[in-house]
């Protein structure tokens, strides 16, 4: 009955949403200003009512229940970017996250407005709407902390070489894309929404001395040619350490996941598997 | 950092009324922050926000206060004129009948 392609592209996007945003409600409490904790907190919000309504449409098409959609399965099933599952380390990485994720997803939900579900592209228009203002929030940050003071600038340089390469995730294809793109579900592949993502950010990294250096096995496998900025690289930023973490990124949407996403899952699942079937 | 005030109207037609204060480096992440403290269960429709420091007042709010009698002021004031007209009145009667 139910389209696989298309529930294999809303449940990533979903998942995306979900995991990011449980990220993101980490920071509630923590956050570096009693403002910013309040501004984030709501961010996360939205977050998690996106994925909310990605769950709802796939249950409609799976005869399913959201709430198991979103909790009860196990983590080999969710179908997240690797980047999204990452944990916070520091305000500066999460910033940057948010940033790129938030840049990335703006571009996914342009071309998912004119998708030929039009469910699927209704809700697009629906929550790019509140992602205009999330966008808004992560550049107003970056663009202020990457011209303020140094140990700022430093930080979010450092936070920028470990982040950016792991982006590649975003847009490892989608199981079945070859069928969404095919039904016009997903009128823009992985692949030209990637190339679109980098036209995009690189300039603006460039722009704000940030790294936009790629891990170069990832560069190749993807086929796009990174640039570098100069300016604030940290030393050893890279080579060898983040060897691993740009091989690492890719997989998510295949359901291979690092051990971030079991801890992840372990605690975002903790009230749904402690009280099966419990209502509120 | 600085403290800006933050002023929100709950329809186009209501005026803008002091809802809060938020931290904030520059006017523009001040709006930011004010839309999520201040706006974000749809409290209002729209958002201004002014330097504290931009906001002047009174050092001595003692100046504020009204020490005498300032009934005249107001209508209430004046509740009494006509029983006054009246006695006027009957007194000019008085003195010209005399």
């Amino acid at each position: 009955m139910s389209d696989a392609a298309l529930v294999s592209l809303v449940t990533a996007l979903a998942d995306d949403e979900l995991v990011l945003g449980h990220r993101h409600s980490e920071w509630t409490g923590f956050a570096p200003h009693l403002e910013e904790d309040v501004a984030f907190s709501s961010i996360a919000q939205d977050e998690i009512g996106h994925a909310a309504a990605y769950y709802s449409l796939v249950a409609n098409l799976t005869d399913d229940d959201p709430d198991r959609l979103a909790l009860g399965r196990e983590p080999a099933e969710y179908r997240n970017a690797i980047f999204c599952e990452r944990p916070n380390r520091e305000w500066a990485f999460t910033l940057v996250r948010h940033w790129l994720y938030d840049t990335a997803d703006a571009l996914r939900l342009e071309a998912l407005e004119q998708s030929a579900h039009p469910e699927l592209a209704a809700l697009a228009t629906k929550i790019r709407r509140e992602e205009r203002y999330h966008l808004i929030h992560a550049d107003s940050w970056i663009k202020r902390v990457a011209r303020g003071p140094v140990e700022g600038r430093t930080r979010l340089a450092d936070a920028t070489a470990s982040a950016f390469p792991e982006t590649i995730g975003l847009f490892e294809p989608f199981e079945d894309e070859e069928a969404a793109v095919k039904h016009g579900w997903l009128p823009v592949p992985s692949d030209e929404l990637r190339r679109r993502f980098y036209d995009k950010v690189n300039p603006m990294l460039d722009e704000l001395g940030l790294p936009t250096e790629t891990h170069p096995h990832a560069a190749a496998r993807a086929e796009f040619v990174a640039s570098s900025s100069g300016d604030l690289i940290s030393e050893g930023s890279g080579e060898t350490s983040d060897a691993e973490g740009a091989d690492d990124a890719l997989g998510g949407r295949r359901g291979r996941h690092t051990p971030d996403l079991d801890a992840l899952w372990t605690e975002m699942t903790t009230q749904y598997r402690s009280h099966p079937g419990a209502r509120w | 950092m600085e403290v800006y005030e933050v002023f929100r109207r709950t329809g186009h037609k209501e005026p803008f009324e002091h809802c809060g204060a938020v931290i904030a480096p520059d006017p523009e992440m001040a709006l930011l922050m004010a839309k999520e403290c201040f706006l974000r269960r749809r409290e209002g429709q729209h958002l201004w926000v002014a330097r504290r420091s931009d906001i002047h007042s009174f050092s001595d709010e003692s100046l504020l206060e009204i020490a005498a009698d300032k009934s005249y002021r107001f209508a209430e004031g004046y509740r009494d004129v006509v029983a006054k007209r009246e006695r006027a009145r009957a007194r000019v009667k008085e003195l010209a009948e005399s």
